[in-house]
């Protein structure tokens, strides 16, 4: 009985295996694909010796990192929120350095210098000589034209407002222009830049992963496989992409031949575990070399008890607010708006939920941030303070307001709102909690009717402007968030702030801005900024987290003891 | 007999295309544009728009169905949205994996499910009946994915005796093939208890007895033969709740199966992506319940004298 | 989910010839029902005591869900911040949650949830199963077939990947969960209502009803219905916990239902992320899940045995 059964079962999966194979197979055998998961099929369980020996590579000795999902593409300038690989098989043209001190400055990378002129429009980068791609391609100028034009012009590209201060680009992207004006070979080693308007920040632009340097020949020769295959996807960085095997794991070996010296490490085995008690259990297990703890938030408090001499931590370099939809009854009132300021708890919320490991925000530009302002006004808890402004704008019985919340956020984001909508309630203000699921949250937003939310900006490059024009711009800029802030004049002096070339005017401008929008209009509530942390093994030196705090690692710098 | 086979093949086809048409229906019908989802927050509306074109999304949804079935055919399932590859090549990859977890599970699952099933009914209402029938029951009665973090927990993070995840050797896939496996168990030692004690009422067990078998021969030879028959049809039937299963199992331990892809699908709003791991799945299903009545008519002979 | 779909599938896959024959369940219908009834009851808790403590435990259950506000020693959405995680105590049988809320609290709130979980879907197919049922068994010909196709449809999906599709069409939320479960369960109670109602309706309290020109609804619905009865009564104690349990799956794939409610899935995908520092937030809800899925199975064994001798057989 046994047998039959078991043959039944075989039989089913066979069949199947070949009508699905035979389909599969006329349209894709073209196009290579993912060759290492494909011979594991056939092999039984010699899968994972299959899958290491199809990508060619050896992994011991490498170090284990863990992600939660899976990325969708190495391609930065089809993606913007996988920047691990970016971060590690590319360069920038420049690149952010942080001291000891949290002073960060910008510093040379395939750029060794540059000039600006005196008008602010015109940027000339010298590039360094003798860089070579993983391929053997030296890199040159071309291939910055290269990439800045592709950019603007992929399919699916997503980081084009990077380069949309370049004279130009808006022409490309439309369509009308086949090259990019703005951006101009001098000679081999010699890029000229040229703005539509001054731009201060455009220094600082040119640090952000989205602008990573491609190899012309090798990527065109790639097509839409560059970013997929492995072995067309390359870049000057100081990894190579070895191998990827779709929501299994993705591998990087060392450049040997990386311009500022190979690595230490000899690679790394970026595993896709999605739930986060088995990475948890993976690393206390001594199956994982580097664990990000922002995913696993509420281990932290554990960790830091267990593990104290294996956390590493660095400030996330970004904000996070709550917003007042303007155009909602009764958040017209800047009275509503000031108390509502005054009737969350930040301090509470910090604590409770991130065990304090961070700093209580009054601003629009966190701490790390370049125009930070230690000396700015506090914002204090006072419930009595706001049932007294409530009352005031005559709405002492309160209101009912929604608390949006986005399906795809962090459990630790529901919870903040769950606590926000308690401490309304405190002082009479009745918010709902609405799940929307993050496509339609996300197009609500888009249309500017999005009740209250919570979210958090971290920096893409170090500077003030990528906070405040992000969200108080213009009218679109500030529509698409849902805050729909109306004074023009005040969005008209934050757009002419990017121009100003005098970098102490410049600074003082935003500082002055974040004073009348925050504590005078009340535009948000300003809630924090966190510490990020990190578990690491006992046997990773010299880890650090990325400048801006977020997410993304790059593993330069990091090598192993034993 | 051949008549029969046909006929049954010929009613799966409607149902092939009526699940087609169904999942695409229901996702299409979903509120907001697909490409801004995707595209996330940086993004150009030109590009926007640029994309939905060539996805052909401004195409009628008719156009757009009849486009898919004749693409699907051909073994083409789309490209998906996040992952820019093509659906198939995405599907086969992860195929794999799953096969092997279910194949796996689906030993477990028997195994423990015919054990517990025979043990209860020769111990009828008895401690070893409840006991083994309320330890395969216990599988059904968690939540899937708890019952994988318990495993996980016990047996991989305090005892050590398998990695915490991965799906790389015979070793790694034990856990989950039992978190998954147990799930089954239950129904499949609810089944083979009735069976058994049902047919060991009949005349020709009697008869076996009164010849002087011995009691476990009887069970043995001659009961569980007849008990069988059923339970063979609840293979493909497990099939189904395996592959809804798998969904959670394949998440707890990191297994990169079909079962991922769809959770892929939902969580990145992907939609060809989760269209085409469920039509595939769906295929799957309907080929297994195919089989698995053919194969009770051959095995049954009072079928096929009805038939 | 799986439960139903595996009897109602393996009943489908008799149609071969093995259709039940419940004459005598007729003639007991068409006699006195009450005495039956509670002679059956009786038979249940004498022959199965784990079916009648299951019954005991499910009725309680359900009064604690009813009465929630006044069983429960807390509100359960009482935040307090400075009392978190705290370990089980006199004051908090079960400890606080991550946002300092009663755990014990919550569970019996969660009941409520829970169970409607349970319940509301399951009615809800059950009755569009057991109307298209009898249509496609009484009517035959082209009714029969479409309906039965359109169950095979249904059938194909893999439950859990049908209710994610309809989640992520719909967004999460209790009444999208509802229709997502509901959506996905008719077909089996159609299946087994169906033939039913093809041997019933050739039984001769029906050929009678039908010369004296009752009209055909109502022979469906007053004559051969009460006959499914019994078997409807058993699919739907085995189909509750499997609707509970999905519930459970959707909330780990966040999907499911949303916070600040208080669903026994949710508390256990939520408490789970403290699984090493408190485990009991996800263990707790954890068992009260397996307590009620359980229960149900029993009583759902339990009646099968002594109502519905012919669903035994599969």
């Amino acid at each position: 009985m046994k047998k039959q059964l078991s043959l039944a079962l075989a039989t089913a999966m066979a069949l199947g295996l070949v009508l699905s194979g035979c389909g599969g197979g006329s349209k894709t055998s073209g196009n290579g694909g993912e060759e290492s998961t494909v011979a594991a099929g056939g092999d039984g369980t010699e899968a994972a010796a299959a899958g290491d020996s199809g990508s060619g590579v050896d992994t011991t000795g490498f170090m284990i990192d863990v992600l939660n999902a899976d990325i969708q593409t190495a391609d930065v300038q089809k993606t913007s929120k996988d920047y691990t690989m970016p971060q590690n098989i590319f360069d920038r043209l420049l690149d952010i350095e942080v001291d000891d001190a949290g002073v960060s400055k910008i510093v040379p990378s395939l750029a060794e210098d540059w000039e600006i002129s005196g008008d602010g429009l015109e940027y000339t980068f010298h590039l360094r000589q003798g860089v070579k791609f993983q391929n053997g391609n030296d890199f040159t100028a071309e291939d910055v034209v290269y990439t800045f034009h592709r950019l603007l012009t992929v399919e699916n590209g997503v980081n084009t407002e990077l380069l949309d201060q370049v004279k130009g680009a808006s022409e490309v992207i439309e369509g009308s222009a086949d090259t990019l004006e703005g951006v101009e070979m001098v000679d081999d080693y010699t890029v000229k830049i040229t703005l539509k308007e001054p731009f201060a920040a455009f220094l600082s632009c040119l640090t952000a992963p989205g602008l990573s340097i491609y190899d012309s020949e090798a990527t065109e020769a790639a097509g839409d496989q560059f970013g997929m295959d492995p072995a067309v996807t390359v870049g000057t960085g100081p990894f190579r992409f070895a191998s990827w095997t779709f929501n299994d794991q993705l591998v990087l070996v060392r450049n040997e031949d990386y311009w500022r010296g190979a690595p230490e490490l000899p690679g790394v085995v970026i595993k896709v575990i999605p739930d986060t008690e088995t990475q948890t259990m993976m690393f206390e297990s001594g199956e994982l070399d580097l664990l990000d703890l922002d995913f696993v938030a509420d281990a932290a408090d554990r960790f830091l008890e267990t593990y104290p001499e294996q956390i590493v931590q660095g400030p996330r370099v970004g904000i996070t607010y709550f917003t007042m939809n303007f155009n909602i009854e009764p958040f017209q009132d800047v009275k509503v708006r000031q108390a509502m300021q005054m009737a969350i708890d930040r301090q509470a919320i910090l604590d409770a939920l991130y065990g304090g490991r961070g700093q209580v925000e009054n601003g629009i530009y966190p701490y790390g941030l370049i125009g930070f302002n230690e000396g700015q006004t506090k914002i204090s808890y006072d419930p009595e303070g706001a049932k007294a402004l409530l009352a005031e704008a005559g709405y002492g019985d309160g209101f009912t307001m929604e608390l949006a919340a986005d399906a795809s956020a962090s459990d630790t984001v529901t919870m903040a709102l769950e606590i926000i909508k308690e401490q309304l309630a405190a002082v009479g203000i009745n918010a709902e909690i609405k799940n929307y699921d993050e496509s339609t949250w996300l197009e609500t937003r888009k249309s500017g009717e999005l009740g209250s939310f919570m979210s958090t900006w971290t920096a893409d490059f170090n500077d003030p402007e990528n906070f405040i024009y992000t969200f108080f711009g213009n009218e679109e800029k500030t529509k698409i968030r849902s805050i729909n802030y109306p004074d023009t004049a005040v969005m008209a002096r934050v757009s002419g702030a990017r121009g100003i070339v005098n970098e102490d005017e410049r600074l003082a401008e935003y500082q002055a801005l974040e004073e009348k929008l925050i504590h005078e209009d009340a535009a948000w509530v300003p809630m924090y900024s966190r510490m990020h942390l990190w578990a690491v093994s006992k046997r990773v030196q010299g880890f650090k987290p990325v400048w801006s705090g977020v997410s993304d690692r790059s593993y330069y710098g990091i090598s192993l003891s034993e | 007999m051949l008549s029969k086979i046909l006929k049954r093949i010929a009613i799966s086809i409607p149902v092939l295309v009526g699940v087609v048409l169904a999942i695409f229906i229901m996702l299409r019908i979903v509120p907001g544009d697909p490409v801004t989802t995707m595209m996330g927050e940086h993004v150009n509306p030109a590009v926007i728009e640029k994309i939905s074109r060539e996805m052909g999304l401004d195409q009628p949804l008719i156009v757009q169905f009849f486009r898919y079935v004749a693409n699907a055919l051909r073994g083409d399932f789309g490209t998906s949205y996040r992952l820019n590859r093509n659906v198939t090549q995405i599907i086969l990859d992860a195929f794999p994996n799953t096969v092997k977890l279910s194949l796996l599970a689906a030993a477990v699952a028997w195994v423990i499910g015919i054990v517990a099933g025979i043990v209860a009914a020769i111990q009828q209402n008895k401690l070893l009946d409840r006991l083994f029938m309320g330890s395969a029951l216990l599988g059904v009665s968690m939540p899937v994915f708890m019952t994988a973090l318990v495993l996980q927990y016990v047996f991989a993070f305090k005892l050590k005796w398998f990695p915490v995840s991965g799906f790389d050797s015979l070793k790694a896939m034990i856990l989950p093939a039992i978190a998954l496996g147990w799930n089954s168990a239950g129904s499949i030692a609810r089944m083979t208890r009735s069976n058994l004690v049902e047919v060991m009422q009949n005349d020709f067990i009697r008869t076996a007895r009164a010849k002087g078998l011995r009691e476990q021969g009887v069970i043995v030879g001659h009961a569980l033969k007849n008990a069988m028959l059923p339970v063979v049809t609840m293979m493909a039937l497990q099939l189904s709740s395996m592959l809804s299963g798998a969904v959670l199992t394949e998440s707890v331990f990191g297994v990169p199966g079909i079962g991922r892809l769809a959770v892929n699908g939902i969580e990145t709003r992907d939609m060809p992506l989760l269209q085409g791991t469920v039509v595939f799945t769906t295929i799957l299903i309907i080929l297994g319940n195919l089989i698995a009545d053919l194969l009770y008519n051959v095995l049954d002979p009072r079928i096929r004298e009805d038939g | 989910m799986k439960d139903e779909r595996q009897e109602g599938r393996a009943d489908g896959m008799e149609e071969g010839g093995k259709i039940p024959k419940p004459d005598t369940m007729a003639m007991d219908a068409q006699l006195g029902e009450a005495d039956t009834w509670a002679d059956k009851l009786r038979t249940l808790v004498r022959q199965n005591k784990m079916a009648a403590v299951s019954a005991v435990v499910i009725v309680l259950m359900i009064l604690v869900a009813v009465f929630a506000p006044w069983v429960a020693p807390y509100d359960h959405l009482a935040q307090s911040l400075t009392e978190r995680l705290q370990d089980p105590s006199a004051a908090h049988w079960l400890g606080t949650d991550e946002l300092g809320r009663d755990v014990f609290s919550r569970i019996i709130f969660g009941a409520r949830i829970s169970l409607t979980i349970g319940l509301v879907p399951t009615l809800i197919s059950m009755a569009i199963g057991t109307v298209l049922g009898l249509c496609a068994g009484f009517y035959g010909g082209k009714t029969d077939f479409i309906i039965m196709r359109l169950a095979d449809v249904m059938l194909a999906f893999p439950s859990l990947l049908l209710a994610m599709v309809v989640m992520y069409t719909m967004g999460g939320g209790l009444i999208n969960i509802f229709i997502a479960l509901s959506l996905v369960n008719w077909a089996g109670t159609a299946r087994i209502v169906r033939s039913h109602t093809l041997s019933l309706k050739e039984k001769e309290f029906v050929e009678a009803a039908r010369s004296i020109g009752v009209k055909k609804w109502t022979i469906m619905f007053r004559h051969i219905l009460p006959n499914c009865l019994p078997s409807l009564i058993v699919l739907f104690t085995l189909n509750i916990p499997s609707a509970i349990l999905s519930e459970a799956s959707l909330s780990f794939l966040g999907i499911g239902a949303q916070p600040p409610s208080a669903s026994w899935g949710l508390m256990v995908v939520r408490g789970k992320k403290y699984l090493f520092s408190e485990p009991w937030l996800s263990i707790a809800p954890s068992v009260a899940i397996m307590i009620v899925v359980l229960a149900f199975n029993f009583l759902g064994d339990g009646l099968r045995d002594v109502l519905d001798p012919y669903l035994k057989e599969q």
